[in-house]
């Protein structure tokens, strides 16, 4: 009965989605479909940080592989728009797997810092490789032929398209075997080895499928925005942002993430639009805010029915 | 002997290239020092490290611009405010989270990062600043290589500042708790030692540096508040080569990325430099995990 009625409201959810275009302006056509960009890349981060917990902050670097594999595809092969998108995917996955094995090793900090660098050496990479590239004058991709309200409209279904695909993924994953070899992993590591899970090949699986899913997001947004320069798709506050989405919904769920980045998105689209010269101390303030009093996300706060004693109680056994 | 165009013998040459890599990597080592005392010692990453030395910078300027406060006696000034904003940040956020775990300690730093720029760039703005004492263009020569006043004495302030590190470390009270916390922090606290207030302390002496050498970074470059990125990668990457949590492994790391850096510069040119050293950096992540030097605080 619950699950029936749960899957009754995310239906009409979808479908509210569906129709929405035909009643909203171009601003917000944009701004949601932003938001679903945040979502895709979000609960692609939620694989790989929140079933495996390890923190991929350099995840933004499949992001701009995804985008610039697609400007470079589209330009110099003359491809269309939507096989750049999905051959850059492809090759954001195999540069996990590559990349995956040995650093995929490190724990900890370790792990996150390495992914950091190796965002920052293909960046660099991008930006010095001028020639190839366009280097830090950015990119010009073929504009597209339609009118721009259908354009923007046919974009807003696109990333509602992989939305719906990065939320089955995130089902599936966190149902099967994958996900318990994975949560095991995070609870802990040498214990799940011991108990039969071979990590590396699940650790490297799980980011891979996290990297196509961004690469994706990354192509798409190469599409939409036809210019891109190393400074926005391989800009690590994406990752920030995405990681504190995450964690603002709930990190290892699979809703979590995507709820997160519905509120942070239209906070920061509501809020911030009004506070030009703050916006920065604003989302610096709620990334500090939730990440004291609701480190574990609104559906673990909802669970426990917002209860502020249980709030108060957390923040105490968390704090030395 | 060859000489190259400017009229230089080429072994001055390498040997003043030698020394530039020395120069710079002082200051690449005061970068890490403090960055790697907060990791050592609680396992906090402070990506917020790097906008606490434009911090630093910042409040040598305004000591300068608008005081007229020598930049060198503005060092302990911005040490002090920086100890201060680096005390309470961990007094009353980082402490909430610091035990559960590496996720939250190191995401909630990035907020701090955020409010720090924004904070810099509404007092500040965000042109490009620099102070210029009347001494900073002066040097002297010694057998053809140039050595700059400023750089020079950048270097014994860093050597001095390690030095009353160490020492303060090893010989102090709180010192002793600091490394003692560090070893286990249930057996430091068992002993009767406030944990609450060493981390607090810990994070204030690791903004203090980074204070210290914002002072001495804003001598020898011009800033924006948007320079901490740059300084926290050279810091990740000083640390993970010279090692975790030992004075001497960031000093290291330091020197050694300082000489890479220069004489790569001057072999293959600055192109890609950005590119190996991230790449020098996983690959030691990779294969030397503890680094050159290894070990915690001790």
């Amino acid at each position: 009965m619950k699950n029936k009625k749960q899957l009754l409201i995310a239906v009409l959810i979808g479908l509210g989605f569906v129709v929405l275009p035909l009643l909203i302006e171009g601003y917000w056509i944009r701004v949601i479909s932003s938001i679903f960009m945040y979502g895709v890349v979000t609960g692609a981060l939620n694989i790989i940080a929140g079933f495996a917990g390890y923190a991929a902050f350099g995840n933004v670097v499949f992001f701009g592989i995804g985008a610039y594999s697609t400007a470079m595809l589209m330009l110099r092969v003359g491809f269309p728009w939507w096989g750049g998108c999905v051959i850059g995917a492809i090759l954001a996955a195999f540069f996990a797997v590559v990349v995956g094995f040995p650093v995929l090793r490190l724990r900890g900090h370790y792990f996150a810092i390495a992914t950091l660098g190796i965002n920052r050496a293909v960046e660099q990479i991008a930006l010095d490789w001028g020639s190839f590239t366009g280097g830090g004058k950015g990119i010009t991709l073929p504009l597209p032929q339609m009118e721009i309200q259908s354009f923007y409209a046919m974009i807003y279904f696109i990333l509602f398209g992989l939305l719906l695909l990065t939320l089955l993924t995130n089902f599936v994953i966190a149902r099967g075997r994958l996900g318990y070899a994975l949560r095991a992993i995070r609870d802990d590591e040498d214990a799940a080895e011991a108990s039969g899970i071979f990590a590396p090949s699940c650790k490297v699986i799980a980011w891979a499928i996290s990297a196509f899913i961004t690469g994706l997001a990354g192509g798409v947004f190469a599409y939409w925005f036809s210019f891109i320069e190393p400074a926005t798709v391989f800009d690590i506050m994406i990752a920030v942002k995405a990681f504190v989405m995450m964690m603002l919904g709930g990190a290892g769920t699979v809703m979590g993430p995507v709820l997160g980045a519905f509120l942070l998105e239209l906070i920061s689209e509501t809020v911030w639009g009004q506070f030009l010269t703050i916006h920065m101390l604003i989302l610096g303030t709620i990334v500090i805010g939730v990440v004291i009093f609701i480190p574990r996300g609104m559906l673990h706060l909802f669970r426990q029915r917002f209860s502020l004693s249980a709030l108060i109680r957390n923040i105490k056994n968390q704090s030395i | 002997m060859q000489t190259n165009p400017i009229g230089r013998s080429e072994k001055a040459l390498v040997l003043q290239v030698l020394l530039n890599g020395i120069f710079l990597g002082a200051i690449y080592a005061n970068i890490a020092v403090g960055f790697s005392l907060a990791w050592g010692v609680m396992d906090v990453i402070n990506v917020a490290h790097g906008t606490m030395i434009v911090m630093g910078s910042f409040v040598t300027f305004f000591l300068f611009k608008y005081i007229g406060i020598d930049p060198f006696l503005s060092i302990p000034f911005s040490m002090a405010v920086l100890f201060l904003i680096g005390y309470f940040a961990q007094r009353y956020l980082l402490n909430l989270v610091v035990k559960v775990g590496i996720f939250l300690s190191l995401i909630l730093t990035f907020g701090l990062d955020l409010v720090f720029i924004n904070a810099v760039l509404l007092i500040f703005t965000g042109d490009y600043r620099s102070v210029t004492p009347s001494y900073s263009g002066s040097n002297f020569q010694v057998g053809g290589i140039n050595v700059p006043y400023i750089r020079l004495a950048t270097l014994g302030i860093c050597i001095l500042l390690t030095g009353l590190l160490q020492l303060f470390l090893t010989r102090t009270r709180t010192g002793n708790a600091i490394r003692a916390t560090a070893q286990n922090r249930q057996a430091a606290e068992i002993v009767g030692v406030n944990v609450a207030r060493i981390y607090s302390v810990t994070l204030g002496v690791s903004a203090a540096l980074a204070g210290a050498c914002g002072s001495l970074i804003s001598m020898v470059q011009s800033f924006t508040p948007f320079e901490g990125g740059f300084f926290i990668m050279k810091a990740f990457i000083i640390c993970v080569l010279g090692g975790l949590g030992n004075v001497y492994g960031a000093m290291i790391g330091g020197v050694l990325l300082g000489l890479v850096e220069t004489t790569g510069a001057r072999i293959l040119g600055t192109g890609f430099q950005e590119a190996i050293s991230a790449i020098i950096m996983i690959l030691v992540l990779i294969f030397m995990p503890k680094g050159i030097v290894g070990s915690k605080y001790k």
